[in-house]
């Protein structure tokens, strides 16, 4: 089996300045009167594991645990501080669906920039846009501007579009479903669908009944590291136990 | 060993998708900026045009006159508006852009510098529209285009990697201290003034145009005048000028931007 991800002393640590106002005024009167002191926050430490093709893995933790930034890492956004860390194939990151699409552009412009975003290309999109208007059920407000969408609709037709192709790598930040109703059940059943079709996936997930269906491994972080790595039943019951 | 195809994905380092990105990301700066105007995109012919007008009635009494035999200041006048908008605008669009996408770049893993280009291209683009309504103004002023007229786009192509580059080094900064933006914005003012956008050279003191000389977008202006209707002389010196400040920034702006965004991505 080939590794999909590979970490190895995977570190992630940034700058805080004790001052929290930003601006160079302050920063040079500080640094005059030696005010300035930088801080290391360190959100991920030491962390090794590797992901074979076709996982599951889940991660699990609480606020603040580092889950997240790790995602974060995977998804390409911020290199590491220490230690190595190897992704392969394509990753279609799940955090904050929706996250550029541009209010003053139609729904056609939103699917096309989108999925532009998402590294694909654009002459396959275009053949496949009004596929993915149809999925959302947006078909009739498919050439208004995004600002005339109803909510819902923004949700649903990010979801269209982010699961329209099924990545190598997926990333999922707690969205399991969007919408309500028929589209939540319908949404649902897409993304079981593509955990199951053979993609890997790192799941975020604080519903830990989802986690426990899904999971082929759970990964628990606390305070930025690994806590427990191990079969779903285990760590979950352990997690547990800890009161989390 | 097989040489490596030369395509403008290796040069970038960017994918093929990554540049029908950058295209896309051109496009709609160029649409959403004037979207809810009546006239649209005319803006972009009637802007620079309209700007010359207020500055000729102002200058043109001071300066017409003081202008080499065979120049006309009205195209003088709105050459120097063009580029200098275009400098001043791709600039600071380039420098806001990565901060403006901070919700992107720290979801999604595109090159954050796609962004920065776009807005530099964009300019250009505006630049090169802008051209039409100087070309009729040097007919109006009994002028006619250069056939040096294609240098026009090579000057433009080293203005753009100019302002892509220090726009990038300015994102950097602009995410990390939020009154830097005032700094720039008077320094920027400041540069302008420096060049000869409005008033001809040859009314400064001797000490004061060796200053302007030494400000390279005088070298960019003074090609572009040439080149587009002959009103202005641009030595090989300015040449040289253009195509070494055109690319050590670019390389600089791009070596900083590498060297810190890793660091300040997580201030987004």
């Amino acid at each position: 089996m080939s590794d999909v991800i590979k970490a190895q002393g995977v570190d992630f640590s940034y700058r805080v300045l004790t001052n929290h106002q930003s601006s160079l005024k302050t920063l040079f009167k500080d640094f005059v009167n030696r005010k300035v002191r930088i801080e290391n926050y360190q959100a991920l430490k030491d962390l090794s594991f590797s992901v074979t093709k076709g996982e599951t893995v889940a991660i699990i933790g609480k606020n603040g645990a580092g889950k997240s930034t790790l995602l974060k890492l995977l998804a390409q956004v911020v290199p590491p501080t220490t230690g190595q860390l190897k992704v392969i194939g394509s990753v279609a990151p799940m955090i904050e669906l929706g996250a550029g699409f541009n209010p003053e552009l139609t729904g056609r412009e939103n699917i096309i920039f989108y999925s532009a975003l998402l590294g694909r290309d654009i002459k396959e999109v275009k053949a496949r846009v009004e596929e993915i208007a149809d999925w959302a059920g947006i078909t009739d407000h498919l050439d208004y501007q995004l600002r005339t969408f109803s909510s819902g609709m923004i949700a649903r037709l990010a979801f269209s579009t982010a699961t329209d192709q099924v990545p190598d790598l997926l990333l999922i930040d707690e969205v399991l479903s969007v919408g309500d109703g028929e589209f939540a059940f319908k949404s649902k059943k897409r993304m079981q669908e593509i955990i199951t079709s053979g993609t890997t996936v790192i799941l975020v997930s604080h519903d830990l009944v989802t986690v426990a269906q899904l999971a082929n491994r759970v990964i628990w972080l606390e305070k930025g590291a690994m806590k427990m790595v191990g079969n779903p039943s285990e760590v979950i019951a352990a997690y547990q136990l800890s009161g989390g | 060993m097989r040489a490596k195809k030369l395509s403008l994905s290796s040069l970038t380092g960017f994918s093929k998708n990554n540049l029908q990105l950058l295209r896309l990301l051109v496009q709609q700066e160029l649409t959403l900026r004037y979207k809810r105007s009546v006239i649209g995109i005319g803006w972009t012919l009637l802007n620079p045009m309209l700007t010359s007008f207020v500055l000729w009635i102002v200058f043109s009494f001071l300066f017409a006159g003081k202008l080499q035999a065979g120049q006309q200041f009205a195209p003088y006048l709105m050459a120097g508006i063009l580029l200098s908008t275009f400098f001043n605008q791709g600039l600071l669009q380039a420098a806001n852009s990565i901060a403006a996408n901070g919700g992107i770049l720290t979801k999604v893993a595109v090159p954050p510098k796609i962004f920065a280009f776009a807005a530099s291209l964009a300019a250009y683009t505006n630049f090169l529209i802008g051209l039409i309504p100087l070309a009729l103004v040097v007919y109006i002023s009994g002028q006619s285009l250069s056939i040096n007229l294609p240098i026009v786009f090579i000057m433009g192509f080293f203005l753009a990697l100019f302002v892509a580059g220090i726009g990038l080094a300015l994102s950097v900064i602009f995410i990390r201290f939020d009154d830097a933006k005032n700094i720039i914005n008077v320094l920027l003012l400041i540069l302008i003034y420096l060049t000869p956008v409005f008033y001809p050279l040859s009314i400064l003191s001797e000490q004061m145009q060796r200053l302007v000389n030494l400000n390279p977008l005088t070298s960019y202006l003074d090609i572009f005048r040439w080149s587009f209707s002959g009103n202005a002389i641009a030595s090989v010196g300015d040449f040289i000028y253009l195509a070494v400040t055109g690319i050590f920034f670019f390389v600089i702006g791009n070596y900083i931007f590498k060297r810190y965004w890793p660091r300040t991505v997580s201030m987004l």
